[in-house]
């Protein structure tokens, strides 16, 4: 199998790889960036005591969580037109990864939050301050070193996710791979190739993941 | 008007559920007046203390403290609670920060202190707590006395007219218990009022006026802790202090 196994237009078609590879790079990156956007306005949204916010941000989140990426994307893609909203691919496509990310960033950031022992919250309580300041200079704090972690490992989730841009024919890593795959009906190269992408991606994020981990250890070490 | 005290309870009670944690407590404490608080586990006394500052909201009667009724809109309760010191039984340091910043932190915030003042404070507090050498350590870097000890020093750096102490030594080893003791002592004899819940009998014949004796969430007994510990009224209390008598 492997003679038949064309390095050669691999090598070929790499400038095509290198500008997916960039391409899903920057698109995940603000998709990140949007996804804690809405993580952080859907998380305050939730830990509100009355139901007006409380309602709708749950209501969000489970609807996210319960339909396929790929249901959203194309409700998106196909749905925003015909409200009169005509945007680029790329940008539809940044949309949806952030608003299905965002979704999952609410509930790690709320689940840091909770984390926070209630004497915590207390102590501060007692000692004059304002829901504002406690969460400012007591509870997020705090929060915050949990949830790196888990919010890493939501971005190796998004990059993957990112592929079914190239189902609205978003120029980016897997559909090079496509390209190639279709062009030279070489699926094997393509698709191998992009996976080693995938990979070389994972292991950047996990061993930021690792660093940071290193790092709120021993941080962890002085709580 | 009858005269007010620092800490007036009238009549008031308290539900959690269909539970009456607190029946008809009628209590007053006076300014620089030391205040223990005893009785049985489950009895309803952190949730006494714990209504003075509005950590608990109690369900009918008045409660006035510094002279602010708690639950009238008049009452600024965040305010009033810069004024009210609270110490747990289980420290509630805050562990991202060191002792020092653990003290100086409400005082820069709330206070509007000056950060170098606040520190300067913050310094002496330690100094006096004993902790001198403490001040860049982070809460888990100290033993559980040292903790409290931070504690004290972080209410105490808001300079409060009123302290409340929730069993500030039930989660000590017993080698670290008198450390603790010596601190709220000291701060006692500088003429703080303060109500304390604790079993700490010595603590409570040095520096208490009173001890109230707790039963099933009604005030059972009160006197001076000489009445209360040699003379004993009821058959409750009696029972409880052969309890905490034996060990
Ligand atoms: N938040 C709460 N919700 C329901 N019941 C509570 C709560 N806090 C305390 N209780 C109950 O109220 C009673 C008094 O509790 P507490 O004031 O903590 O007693 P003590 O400090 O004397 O041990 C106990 O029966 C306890 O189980
Ligand atoms: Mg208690």
């Amino acid at each position: 199998m492997l003679e038949n196994f064309s390095f050669r237009t691999i090598v070929e078609y790499l400038p095509l790889f290198g500008q997916g590879l960039v391409t899903t790079v920057w698109l995940s990156a603000l998709s990140f960036v949007g996804a804690l956007a809405v993580g952080i306005v859907l998380c305050a949204m939730n830990l509100q005591r009355g139901w007006l916010f409380r309602t709708p941000a749950k209501a969000y989140i489970d609807a996210v969580r319960a339909t396929p990426l790929l249901a959203q994307l194309y409700f998106l893609y196909f749905g925003l037109p015909r409200l009169g909203f005509v945007l680029p691919e790329l940008v539809v496509g940044i949309l949806a990864l952030s608003l299905n990310s965002g979704a999952y960033v609410a509930e790690i950031i709320r689940a840091g939050i909770l984390s926070i022992p209630r004497g915590q919250v207390e102590a501060s309580v007692a000692s004059g301050m304002t829901y504002v300041q406690r969460m400012r200079l007591v509870v997020l704090p705090q929060a915050f070193k949990v949830t790196i972690p888990p919010l890493l490992g939501q971005a190796i989730v998004l990059v993957k996710d990112s592929a079914l841009l190239s189902l609205i024919s978003v120029a980016e890593l897997t559909r090079a791979g496509q390209l190639l795959a279709s062009d030279r009906f070489m699926p094997a190269e393509g698709f191998l190739t992009i996976a080693a992408f995938y990979l070389l991606l994972y292991y950047c994020l996990k061993g930021l993941a690792t660093l940071s981990g290193r790092w709120l250890g021993t941080a962890g070490a002085r709580t | 008007m009858t005269k007010t005290g620092m800490i007036d309870f009238r009549g008031v009670n308290k539900w959690f559920g269909a539970l009456n944690v607190l029946k008809d407590i009628t209590l007053s404490v006076e300014p620089r007046e030391v205040v223990v608080v005893c009785g049985p586990s489950g009895s309803g006394k952190s949730t006494l203390i714990r209504c003075v500052n509005g950590l608990e909201a109690i369900k009918d009667g008045d409660l006035v403290v510094d002279g602010q009724r708690l639950g009238d809109p008049a009452t600024n309760m965040t305010q009033l609670r810069t004024e009210i010191g609270f110490v747990f039984q289980s420290f509630n340091l805050y562990p991202h920060k060191t002792a020092l910043e653990n003290v100086t932190l409400a005082p820069i915030h709330v206070r509007k202190t000056p950060r170098a003042e606040a520190e300067k404070a913050g310094r002496e507090l330690l100094a006096k707590v004993g902790l001198a050498d403490k001040v860049n350590a982070y809460p888990a870097q100290l033993s559980g006395g040292q903790q409290q000890r931070v504690a004290i020093a972080r209410c105490l750096g808001m300079r409060p007219k009123i302290m409340l102490f929730d069993e500030p030594t039930s989660a000590l080893d017993p080698e670290m218990i008198s450390e603790v003791l010596d601190v709220m002592v000291a701060v006692a004899e500088e003429g703080m009022t303060m109500m304390v819940v604790t079993h700490e009998m010595g603590f409570a014949r040095k520096v208490a006026q009173r001890v109230v004796f707790m039963d099933a969430g009604a005030i059972v007994e009160s006197g001076t802790p000489d009445e209360f510990f040699s003379h004993p009224r009821t058959d409750r209390s009696r029972a409880f202090l052969s309890k905490i008598l034996r060990h």
